[in-house]
């Protein structure tokens, strides 16, 4: 506790000389913590609404024109049995028939002449949620078309490709943009440190000259830049609570069907950003002081 | 106490030291003299190991500063007193404070750095300027807020770089008794100075620095 005496007694009176300086990098440290979080947060809403429609996900078995019920039944077992499906739904020739009737509605004049049902039967099927990628589905149905007694699988395959795109480049995105805001408020705490490292420079020579150890002459420098960031999370942790708050009533009040994962977000939020904002500005301050030789 | 031994020393190329060696005893007090260059200056950084030698064996209370590491060299200083020809005091620091921080590295508690200070400002006859910042005093006075500063850890050793460089004679003969009295206390004192005299009839041994060694020992 003795070597953090010293280093507190610098640091305020460092926080409080500098309060200008301070008070602009506590500011930008804000900002791009606000961003970042806000940007997470768009990010973990969509891509749970992407997820929510991925759930609904289903491929779609055409069995042969000639097929006969233990065969059907053998399939379906086979379908139950299988780990990468979830749910198995048999429509029958005559099922589809009437579901067919009921979507066309008025249309459904066109039907009228046939002789026979020319629609087959089919299974349903629901896969398990991490097997929804483009390449894992094309395969799985693949191997099911191999299946004798099926005729055809037919899936969404464009609408899954596109959904993986967007859901994959806003992932990559929040990758991209997060480290270059992690970068930012890093190189921010650092120029910030840099200038009071430089501005103490005398007295740092003193200090050394006089036997202070590098972890006496570092500590106010690494202090001060875990204060500035944990005060620029803790005022971005206020910034994204106001604009979550804010926003996400507007949002469900224009766009009720919406559902947002998050109507507010955890508490953990916000205690996260101020810690993010405090290991990060270490981070700069450590790289600032650098290496202290005698 | 310290101890040099076929030391030598060169900047950029220029040889400064050669084969330099020679002992101060504990608890003496000795001079270096010589003309400005001739290595009084780099013979004390090399004892707080601002600087390395180049070739030599240089042992100081007990620390031989070819072996140390970069991290031990706080803890050698700590036993070095230093008093500088520029002060090294910071202006924004009280005179106080700028005593204190002498302690301050070490640790010491609050109380006892007010109480040891307190002391050292009596006897360097600051105490009624404890308050004040170092660029309200004359350059005799922040002489003496350098000396307090460098007795205040009571180190074993001390060293003064022209500790009277610009003071008028009386100034300079209270900066002497100061040494003086330290070295009552059992403090080794090396002080580096071109003003012949400081040592004149003090009795005490003075090496002349020149041509990269000792060119002379006399006794003051």
């Amino acid at each position: 506790m003795k070597i953090f005496r010293y280093a507190f007694q610098t640091v305020f009176k460092s926080l409080w000389r500098e309060k200008w300086i301070n008070l602009l990098t506590i500011l930008s440290i804000s900002i791009g913590l606000s961003l970042l979080t806000s940007f997470i947060m768009i990010t973990l809403n969509m891509d749970s609404v992407l997820q929510r429609w991925a759930k609904n996900f289903g491929i779609v078995v055409y069995l042969d024109e000639d097929i006969n019920k233990a065969e059907e039944n053998t399939l379906k077992n086979r379908f139950l049995k299988d780990k990468d499906i979830i749910e198995v739904k048999y429509i029958s020739k005559e099922k589809a028939l009437k579901e067919l009737h009921k979507t066309l509605g008025a249309n459904a004049l066109v039907l009228e002449g046939l002789d026979e049902n020319p629609l087959p039967s089919s299974f349903e099927l629901r896969l398990k949620s991490s097997l929804i990628e483009p390449g894992l589905v094309k395969n799985k149905a693949a191997q099911i078309e191999r299946i004798s007694g099926v005729d055809e699988v037919q899936y969404g395959e464009k609408w899954l490709s596109s959904l993986y795109a967007v859901s994959k480049t806003m992932k990559l995105g929040a990758i991209i943009i997060g480290g270059a805001i992690f970068i930012a408020i890093t190189f921010i705490t650092y120029s910030t440190i840099k200038i009071f490292f430089y501005r103490r420079k005398e007295e740092i020579e003193t200090l050394k000259l006089l036997g202070a150890t590098r972890s006496f002459i570092r500590l106010p420098f690494l202090l001060e830049g875990l204060i500035i960031g944990l005060l620029g999370g803790i005022m971005s942790s206020l910034v994204i609570f106001g604009i979550y708050s804010f926003t996400s009533l507007k949002m469900v009040e224009f766009l009720p069907s919406i559902n947002l994962v998050m109507a507010s977000l955890p508490f953990q939020v916000y205690l996260i950003v101020p810690l993010a904002g405090a290991v990060v500005s270490i981070v700069g301050s450590f790289i600032a002081v650098g290496k202290i030789r005698y | 106490m310290i101890s040099f031994t076929n030391v030598s020393k060169s900047y950029e190329g220029e040889l400064i030291l050669k084969d330099f060696t020679f002992t101060i005893d504990k608890g003496e007090v000795a001079y270096i003299t010589g003309p400005s260059g001739a290595g009084k200056t780099t013979l004390l950084k090399l004892i707080y190991c601002a600087e390395r030698p180049d070739r030599g064996q240089i042992v100081v209370a007990g620390w031989d500063i070819n072996k140390l590491k970069q991290r031990t060299i706080p803890f050698l200083r700590r036993n070095v007193g230093i008093v500088f020809q520029d002060f090294r005091l910071l202006y924004n620091k009280t005179v106080f404070d700028n005593i204190a921080l002498a302690l301050r590295i070490h640790y010491v508690h609050p109380n006892a750095i007010r109480e040891d200070v307190n002391a050292v400002l009596k006897e360097v006859k600051l105490s009624h300027k404890a308050n004040t910042f170092p660029q309200q005093l004359s350059g005799g006075e922040q002489q003496r807020v350098v000396i307090g500063r460098a007795m205040v850890s009571k180190p074993t050793v001390l060293l003064a770089d022209e500790p009277t460089g610009n003071l008028d004679v009386d100034t300079s003969q209270t900066i002497m008794n100061l040494f003086r009295e330290i070295n009552a206390r059992g403090t080794t004192v090396l002080i580096a100075t071109h003003n012949h005299d400081l040592f004149h009839g003090t009795g005490r041994r003075v090496f002349f620095l020149r041509d990269k060694n000792i060119e002379k020992e006399i006794i003051g």
